[in-house]
């Protein structure tokens, strides 16, 4: 299988970016400009990162980038964090993905710009599920968001550190996924996130990765009265998902945290690209672009569409 | 028939005799079990607790707050925070609650015979005390002196307002009771300060003394070191911890304060072996 | 004498159980990943992948219905669930670190007060366990005192041999007696077992680690091993071992189901009193409590390791927590 799949960038480029990172954390840490730096380490497993918060310049060598940095690190930066978020200004190391979560919590006042240090990476990609911790970022390994990415090189940044690398063209995986649920008739569509959501175990990896899931009462956590059913049945399962979905919509990201870490491989984001698509046909908006202090949910406007209402 | 044991999370059923509203937000209900053999012989001992279940609500756990030497009956007495609390609140006299019980250890009360008593207890803290209180009042010869120093924010808050007046009217017992600064209102005629203050100012005398002490966590904190410079021992001072519970079994994981599961191992434990537990609780 | 049944056998085996009105719970495809599920045929019987989810829910369910009760003008009616009529279960295909793991929580459901929805289902198991000639980065079960070869937990386990088909040796009573009843699925003769795959993990001095715990609940190593946790509870529910629980009632006033469900002490609310005090307030404290739970709050109570050493904590955690790494440093400490 291997065989087909070409390597899409050789380590000088890692090890380029893995510099520069620490070049810049030993400037920003030593001089005082931030107060920490939040990246990724070297995890224990072969290829794998855990994200870090450096504080200590000395630290900066601890910093690595490779394709194994899958993490949107603007989680630590939310309000969910707050016991961890140092105070003062921080650096984030951010792929441009990454940087429409911070542009959307930006927007949403949970963060104050003057108070972030974007060290955005001109990424090649990460590797997807299912890669083997081991293996190298190939055609095959990259991850399926990267295959559709339109932000390699990240905009807003306080500093973009390495240069993408010349890329093959990628067959478009998620937008044909998504293509083949919008053929689906409400019926089939409905037995379709039926049989997944059936399986979700709720251990609710997918709100606490998730960068806009800050609330710190939760829909879910409430009693008084109960929203939804807690224990993992499939009517409570489906609420959970729908009502976090529509949450979601004009603030997601698209980062795929949520599908990332669901240990039940629930396609979580298919269902907030569906989402975002209905925005972006329905209000012509897109999240996470630009910060915008309203998105299109939260929002009336004259010319909004009203054919929903029968 | 199956041979398997019975269903532990199984509650037996109940009827809300009475109730009595203690301050505006603490209710004391009174149960009679439904079921005649489990009336005749349901026992506990003062200190234990229960999972009482509001049926649509959910379970929540606080002490049995009668005495066991008042047969026929339980009382538990809690304040509406939460689902099941409020949904409890909810109920009726002449409806129906589930008891699950009781689980956990219970003050070691015979070992407390031929002692003199110092009972200190703040707010809605007085139930898991008040079944001891009785349990000793009901055995009054077994004990030297006992002194009840009681206090709570304001009068209204308060909880067994009758109950106090029994003991204040008793000549066998001295009840000391207090609010904070502020929380009186005029005739008022207890003691205005914080509990562990007039505890010091009661002074009651250490020496064959056992203390008893529940509140919330910032009265026990300060009144822990008054007991000791009058002279208690660590070992002669019984509080309860409280945490959250689900099961009462010693099974769900929750309430444990280090390897200590506050279900099976407490809820009573000496001020010594609370010293000797992590900050978990 | 040595046992040996070829995979066909087994798969037949399997048919015929199913025929007897056994349940069979194996690991099973579902969707991308592989679960243990009942099986409706032996085809279905998916050998030598771990599945993603351990086997304690073949004991204690994801949820389930404890009491229904149902309210109307004479009172509440409670109605138990008959834990006797639970079906005669055969768990086949589980790995050690999972054959192992239900023997280590009858400790916990039957302490004092016997749980019988767990125990029930205990008794009316039996485990076939398989050994392992596969073993991923993230396995351990050496370094916690177990093999990929152990059959401890199994009542029967089998070994791959070369050149396909299983040795197929009882280990308790149950599963002797079990074994001669299917005798005529089974053949004799000599067979070479397959290597075993041992996970690339050095024992862990288990005393050591415990001893370290006992002293060092406060640390600031808590918050270096877990400021990064983002709190969910993948590795709970995934963990073969992990058994916090909810107690919830779900319907209305009138109708309606007490459940139990699985439950994680990562999560920020297990703790929380209604007052809004909460003992275990911020995450590293709750990562505190699992790591003191499974290594020494457990070992205190019970005289056991709450870790099989499966990996699939290692394997799910968003956030790349390697519960090795964190015993490891805590092993290195004086």
């Amino acid at each position: 299988m291997q065989q087909n799949h070409t390597q899409l960038a050789d380590d000088s480029y890692f090890a380029a970016v893995t510099n520069a990172i620490r070049t810049e954390t030993t400037k920003l840490l030593s001089e005082g400009t931030v107060a920490a730096v939040i990246g990724y380490q070297a995890g224990t497993r072969a290829g794998t990162v855990i994200p870090t918060i450096i504080t200590d310049a000395a630290k900066a060598g601890d910093l690595v980038f490779s394709p194994g940095c899958v993490n949107n690190l603007a989680l630590y930066l939310t309000k969910a964090k707050k016991e961890v978020r140092p105070a003062g200004k921080v650096a984030i190391i951010a792929k441009g993905c990454d940087m429409r979560a911070l542009a959307g919590l930006l927007g949403e006042s949970q963060l104050k710009r003057e108070e972030l240090h974007i060290i955005g990476v001109a990424c090649v990609g990460v590797k997807g599920a299912g890669a083997g911790s081991g293996e190298a970022l190939t055609t095959g390994t990259i991850a399926r968001k990267c295959r559709e990415c339109t932000v390699r090189a990240p905009e807003g940044a306080d500093v973009v550190v390495g240069a993408v690398p010349p890329l093959p063209e990628f067959s478009p995986v998620e937008a044909e996924e998504l293509a083949r649920l919008e053929a689906m008739t409400p019926a089939e569509r409905w037995a379709f996130w039926k049989g997944h959501f059936s399986r979700c175990i709720r251990c609710m990896a997918c709100r606490q990765v998730c960068p806009f899931c800050y609330c710190e009462q939760c829909l879910c956590d409430r009693n008084r009265p109960q929203a939804l059913e807690t224990t993992p049945r499939p009517a409570g399962n489906m609420a959970w998902h729908i009502v976090r979905a529509m949450h979601l919509a004009g603030r997601c990201a698209g980062c795929t945290e949520c599908e990332r870490a669901c240990p039940m491989d629930i396609p979580l984001n298919l269902l907030n690209r569906k989402m975002a698509r209905e925005l972006k046909t329905l209000y012509d908006f897109e999240a996470g672009l630009v910060p915008v202090e309203k998105g299109p949910l939260t929002e009336y406007r004259e010319e909004d569409d009203q054919s929903f209402i029968k | 028939m199956c041979d398997h044991t019975k269903n532990i999370y199984k509650p037996q059923l109940a009827t809300i005799e009475a109730m009595i509203d203690e301050t505006p937000d603490v209710r004391t209900l009174r149960l009679v079990f439904q079921d005649e053999a489990v009336r005749e012989s349901f026992s506990f001992r003062a200190g234990q607790f229960a999972e009482y279940s509001a049926f649509g609500a959910g379970e929540s756990t606080f002490c049995i707050a009668s005495s066991p030497t008042r047969k026929g009956y339980i009382e538990c007495c809690f304040r509406a925070t939460g689902r099941v609390t409020e949904a409890l609140r909810r109920l009726e006299v002449g409806e129906t609650i589930g008891v699950r019980g009781p689980y956990g250890n219970s003050f070691p009360i015979e070992s407390f015979f031929g002692k003199n008593l110092v009972f200190v207890a703040g707010g809605i803290a007085l139930p898991p005390l008040r079944t001891v209180i009785w349990n000793c009042l009901d055995w009054r010869d077994k004990f030297g002196d006992i002194t009840i120093v009681y206090g709570a924010r304001t009068e209204a808050d308060l909880v067994y307002k009758h109950e106090l007046k029994e003991w204040q009217e008793r000549g066998d017992v001295r009840l000391v009771k207090t609010v904070d600064p502020g929380g009186n209102s005029p005739g008022w005629d207890g003691k205005v300060g914080f509990v562990p203050t007039i505890l010091e100012e009661a002074a009651p005398a250490a020496e064959n003394t056992i203390g008893l002490v529940c509140g919330p966590p910032i009265m026990i904190k300060f009144t822990l070191p008054v007991l000791e410079k009058l002279g208690f021992k660590d070992d002669s001072i019984y509080t309860t911890l409280e945490n959250r519970m689900k099961c009462g079994l010693g099974k769900c994981g929750r309430c444990n304060v280090g390897n200590v599961y506050v279900c099976k191992d407490g809820p009573v434990f000496t001020a010594a072996q609370v010293k000797g537990m992590p900050q978990e609780f | 004498m040595t046992k040996t049944i070829t995979e066909q056998k087994l798969r037949s085996l399997m048919d015929l159980l199913l025929k007897e009105g056994r349940r069979v719970v194996a690991p099973r495809q579902a969707g991308s990943i592989v679960l243990y599920e009942p099986i409706d045929s032996g085809e279905q019987l998916v050998l030598g992948i771990m599945p993603r989810r351990s086997a304690k829910e073949t004991f204690f369910p994801l949820c389930e219905t404890i009491l229904t009760y149902g309210k109307d003008g004479n009172g509440v009616m409670v109605s138990d669930v008959d834990a006797g009529a639970f079906p005669e279960t055969i768990l086949v295909g589980a790995p050690p670190c999972d054959a192992a793991a239900p023997a280590v929580l009858d400790a916990v459901f039957s302490w004092d007060y016997n749980d019988e929805f767990f125990l029930e289902r205990r008794k009316k198991t039996i485990i076939i366990g398989l050994a392992c000639t596969a073993a991923d980065d993230a396995c351990f079960c050496t370094a916690v005192g177990l093999s990929p070869r152990d059959d401890k937990g199994s009542d029967l386990f089998l070994t791959p041999v070369a050149g396909g088909g299983y040795l197929c040796d009882a280990v308790t009573k149950k599963g002797k007696v079990f074994l001669d009843t299917y005798a005529s699925f089974l053949a004799g003769g000599e067979a070479k077992p397959l290597p075993s795959a041992e996970p690339a993990a050095t024992p862990l001095d288990l005393a050591g680690i415990k001893d370290w715990l006992e002293s060092n609940f406060e640390s600031p190593l808590w918050q270096e091993f877990a400021d990064r946790c983002a709190g969910c509870g993948a590795c709970a529910f995934l963990c073969p071992v992990c058994h916090c629980f909810d107690i919830v009632d779900e319907g209305t006033e009138t109708k309606g189901a007490r459940r139990k469900s699985w439950d994680a002490c990562g999560f920020g609310k297990f703790t929380n009193h209604a007052s809004g005090h909460n003992p275990r307030d911020i995450q590293n404290k709750r990562y505190r409590n699992r790591i003191m739970h499974k290594f020494k709050y457990y070992q205190d109570k019970f005289g056991q390791t709450l870790c099989t050493g499966c990996g699939r904590c290692v394997r799910s955690c968003p956030v790349g927590i390697d519960i090795r790494a964190v015993l490891e440093e805590i092993q290195a400490k004086p």
